[in-house]
């Protein structure tokens, strides 16, 4: 009998809707999580190398353990302190620029090599390495030569190497600056004594490109060691990353010129040395009491080199490939759904680890958070929709005398400010921007937009940071900045041409800006316009200086005023301002080698002064954490850098059934 | 029949490579990118980083460079999501909304042509215009209201399912419905117009007069001809699914095509949006190409050219 075709659709949507059934019912089971949490954006990468953002920290926090780590103090838990990690301690010589690291001999990464010393020449070596493009290898920069190295920067008569380009990445393609897939595991390697730079032009005016070939007297190795002092042979090489033009032409000119992947400062004149398995010698180039803050931040945490040379990047990062030493192991990752991590039993400290399983929740909509968390889907919730706060606090008041509340708000480093572009007149004035700054009045935008207990704020730094006095704008008054804006030449703000505040597309950056708006032309008579760009665009005009008023933030990498400050330096990358002063420049930069800490601080609050009597920058106010957290969540402490590590987390599950009990959920 | 399938491979294969071209163009005309982030770095450390996604050539060497790429196949690796190529970001993503895509889909036929044919049957009755208002509900709220309802009635009001999320059939059911509603209420209306197109006819009449049992009559002779309507509707339907699918995956965070979609475009991941708009775009073109075949079997009279 013959199939009648009419039948093949209807058949075709059944079999199809079969086969949609069953993936349904097939959905593995996954044993529930103890621990759930909203992480917001899916993590980038879970390389500590190569990313930058919060929720990416708390996964790599979770997976990776650095020489120390920041942990609530006991004695008061709203402090951050640093504790031991994979080191055990370590000595500070008497210049503070000598750090002796010695790490624990218990521990263990997951594939059962022990942690040495020399997990960290190679981590940071690997960190600050020319061609791998890592976002936060400035924070190592501290460490003697490190910048050098990095950058590739060399000066005639420097100790250089010289990697040759006869590695090959998984694909089998030359490794040439930031396109290699490997980054690391290195080609031969030559050292030599750099005696010239010579550098090429090729075109004239705007259309020229230059380029530099080297002249290096390469030394030879004597049993297994270079040996400095020989004659050596005179090589010249030139990088596989110059443009092709320029490249062209030092082949055709330069007879024996050899390509090479990467020339720079050689290693060992780069402050980081295992000088056994268990003693990591860090020399830096000038004191940074803030410097155990950073050896305990994520990306300077190690990275196993069997795996990373086994798989290369990234393909090393899968969770069946990845090598860790923190609490916990990767299980796995389903994209912008979860990552699951699971304790890690050979972690050295296993037995203190209370969780087995988290969930990390790449959750983006705060809405639907929101929903999960009432729902009893999910434990800890790291930011609220603004209109559901009432509500919240309103349910937190209700609650019984004891018990702790849900909503946990607390003081943060991080700050709300507007940039201004100090090269667009009027706005080149300081006293123009001293006015704009007395005429805001901060104290309303916290009240009725933000909300949520932030601090007005007159100062760039947030207040907390001991020791720190800082600099101030003073406070809201209108009548002193009509003062100076007819000092400035507009009287009544007669004159005075209309402004603009570009933000970002979000309700309550638009807010503000109406706000400021409303009382600049009501204490300046000054007329602002709002200019709402989409994040992408509005990041680029910034940086290209196309606005008049942009709104910031920016939050402390490490609890020191310099994480604000040295932003501002002249050209500084972060900057964006337009806005130089030597006298500042030199205090920042000071500060830096001060070995007296009372002193240093001193200085930096000087600086901050300057800051604000030039005022590139208005500040608005100073953030608060916003955590919404289970009350059966123990150990959940707010503090300044809302830094909440996961390992000493614990479910209390006779309180998370009562709870549950309550609120009619499963 | 031969000839139509092989002129539309052909076509098919020109509108992917127009979509391709203009998708990237307008992509990289609009100013950011995906390396662009709040904070600065020095400028050889910027360098090293758009360096290794080809970001510093110009636009026509990027062009080729993806192009060549995307005729193997390969959509190179997601500019933002580090650790993945566009492959997995796709292998991933597309079964989750294939799966809800399908079951609303499958959703929306049952119900709307079961309220159609019901509705066209008793015509002018109770029920007949309880689900022609219904479906006049279903066309008009957009979905993600409906989300909003049905999350606060069977999700804090009744507590049968969770609020949103990805792992078990429960996690489904909700989507599914609010992706269906309005798909369903619209095959409704086509198939209670279509039934009582057909009803009128000649041929019905004639079945009747034979003496056929009327449940033969309706689901043998008159569904027949009242379902080309809908069947062209499906093409459509399935693009609207797949584009709806957008904001219901956002609301119970289902991590399908969509999800990544929005996302590799309010980041600029050049490289997972533009593999996302092409397998997209191939979907709609297959679907539009299957329901034309369709017509052929549905309907004799309808030849392929």
């Amino acid at each position: 009998m013959k199939f009648p075709l009419r039948y093949l659709l209807p058949l075709a949507l059944l079999g199809l809707t079969a086969i949609a059934l069953a993936t349904v019912l097939q959905f593995s089971d996954l044993p529930p999580a103890d621990f759930t949490f909203a992480n917001g954006t899916e993590v980038k990468s879970v390389d500590p190398k190569m990313v930058t953002g919060v929720p990416e920290g708390r996964v790599i926090e979770a997976l990776f353990e650095g020489l120390y780590q920041r942990l609530p103090d006991p004695a008061d838990p709203t402090t951050m302190i640093t504790a031991p990690g994979q080191a055990t301690s370590y000595e500070l010589s008497d210049d503070k620029l000598t750090y002796t690291f010695h790490i624990r001999e218990d521990s263990v990464w997951t594939n059962g090599e022990p942690v040495t010393a020399h997990d960290w020449v190679f981590s940071w070596q690997r960190f600050l390495h020319p061609q791998l493009p890592s976002e936060y290898a400035y924070q190592l920069w501290y460490v003697k030569n490190a910048e050098k190295y990095s950058l590739s920067k060399v000066e005639v008569g420097d100790r250089v190497e010289i990697e040759m380009a006869d590695r090959s990445g998984p694909k089998m393609s030359p490794a040439i600056d930031g396109n290699s897939e490997q980054h690391y595991p290195r080609g031969t390697i030559r050292s030599g004594i750099l005696q010239e730079i010579n550098v090429v032009t090729v075109g004239e005016d705007e259309n020229a490109k230059t380029g530099k070939y080297f002249v290096v007297n390469v030394q030879p190795t004597k049993d297994g060691e270079i040996d400095w002092d020989a004659d050596g042979e005179t090589q010249t090489f030139v990088k596989l990353s110059e443009e092709n033009v320029v490249l062209k032409k030092i082949l055709k000119d330069v007879p024996d010129v050899q390509q090479v992947n990467f020339l720079t400062v050689h290693w060992d004149e780069v402050g980081i040395k295992a000088t056994d398995d268990h003693t990591l010698v860090v020399t830096l180039a000038n004191p940074t009491p803030y410097f155990l803050d950073l050896v305990a931040f994520y990306p300077m945490h190690p990275v196993n080199r069997t795996c990373i040379e086994t798989y290369g990047y990234p393909r090393w990062t899968k969770p069946e490939n990845i090598v860790s030493n923190g609490p916990f192991t990767l299980e796995f990752r389903r994209i912008r759904d979860r990552i699951r991590l699971r304790k890690n039993p050979k972690y050295w400290d296993a037995e203190n680890v209370k969780l087995n399983i988290i969930d990390a929740l790449a959750v983006q909509s705060d809405t639907t958070m929101l929903n999960m968390y009432m729902n009893g889907q999910i434990d800890w919730e790291t930011s609220i929709p603004i209109p559901a706060l009432e509500k919240l606090q309103e349910r937190d008041a209700a609650r019984d005398e004891g018990s702790l509340p849900d909503l946990r708000i607390s003081p943060m480093l991080t700050t709300y400010f507007y940039r201004v572009n100090t090269t667009r007149p009027p706005l080149d004035n300081p006293s123009v921007r001293r006015a704009l700054n007395l005429a805001i009045d901060k104290e309303e935008i916290v009240k009725y937009i933000t909300r949520a207990g932030q601090v007005p704020a007159d100062s760039l730094v947030p207040t907390g940071l001991p020791g720190y006095a800082g600099g101030h704008t003073g406070q809201y008054d209108p009548k002193e900045a009509r003062r100076l804006l007819a000092e400035a030449g507009f009287p009544d703000g007669k004159g005075f041409p209309k402004i603009q505040i570009l933000y970002n597309t979000h309700e309550a950056h638009k807010d503000i800006a109406s706000v400021i708006q409303q009382q600049l032309k009501k204490n300046l008579q000054i007329d602002v316009e709002l200019r709402n760009l989409e994040w992408s665009v509005y990041l680029a005009s910034q940086k290209n200086l196309e606005f008049d008023l942009s709104r910031a933030a920016w939050t402390a990498d490490y609890p020191d005023p310099n994480t604000f400050l040295d932003m501002f330096v002249t050209d500084g990358e972060n900057n964006q301002t337009g806005w130089s002063n030597a006298e500042y420049d030199q205090l920042i930069h000071d500060a830096q080698s001060e070995p007296d800490p009372a002193k240093r601080l001193e200085m930096l609050s000087e600086a901050e002064q300057i800051l604000m009597d030039e005022a590139p920058i208005l500040p608005i106010y100073y953030y608060v954490s916003m955590n919404i957290v289970r009350p059966y969540v123990k150990n959940f402490y707010p503090n300044l850098q809302d830094l909440h590590p996961l390992h000493i987390l614990e479910i209390d599950e006779a309180e998370k059934q009562r709870i549950f009990a309550a609120e009619g959920l499963r | 029949m031969t000839r139509f399938l092989v002129r539309r491979a052909i076509w098919i294969l020109i509108t992917l490579w127009l979509v391709y071209t203009f998708s990237f163009f307008l992509m990289l005309s609009v100013p950011g990118g995906p390396m662009s982030s709040e904070r600065s770095y020095p400028p050889e450390i910027e360098k090293m980083r758009r360096d290794r996604f080809h970001l510093n050539d110009p636009w026509p060497v990027q062009y080729w460079h993806y192009l060549s790429n995307a005729c193997y196949g390969d959509f190179l690796a997601s500019q933002v999501l580090n650790d993945y190529e566009v492959s997995e970001i796709i292998s991933e993503g597309f079964p989750v909304s294939a799966t809800l895509g399908i079951l609303a889909m499958a959703l929306a036929l049952v119900l709307g042509l079961s309220a159609g044919i019901i509705s066209a049957l008793w015509r002018n009755s109770l029920l007949d215009v309880m689900f022609r208002s219904l479906a006049t509900i279903g066309i008009a709220v957009p979905n993600f209201v409906l989300a909003g309802i049905a999350i606060l009635i069977f999700v804090f009001q009744l507590k049968w399912f969770p609020a949103a999320g990805w792992g078990k059939p429960i996690d489904m059911v909700l989507p599914a419905i609010c992706l269906a509603a309005p798909f369903a209420a619209y095959i409704s209306r086509l198939t209670r117009t279509g039934m009582l197109d057909v009803l009128g006819q000649d041929y019905i009449r004639t079945a009747y007069a034979k003496g056929l049992m009327s449940s033969t009559v309706v689901l043998k002779h008159a569904v027949r001809g009242a379902l080309l309507p809908v069947v062209s509707y499906l093409g459509p339907a399935v693009a609207g699914i797949l584009t709806g699918s957008l904001v219901i995956e956002r609301i119970f965070f289902l991590p399908g095509l969509g999800t990544h979609f929005i996302e590799a475009v309010t980041q600029r991941d050049y490289t997972t949006s533009l593999g996302i708009v092409m397998v997209s775009t191939a979907l709609v073109l297959v679907m539009n190409t299957l329901v034309d075949v369709s017509y052929q079997l549905l309907d004799p009279r309808i030849k392929l050219k």
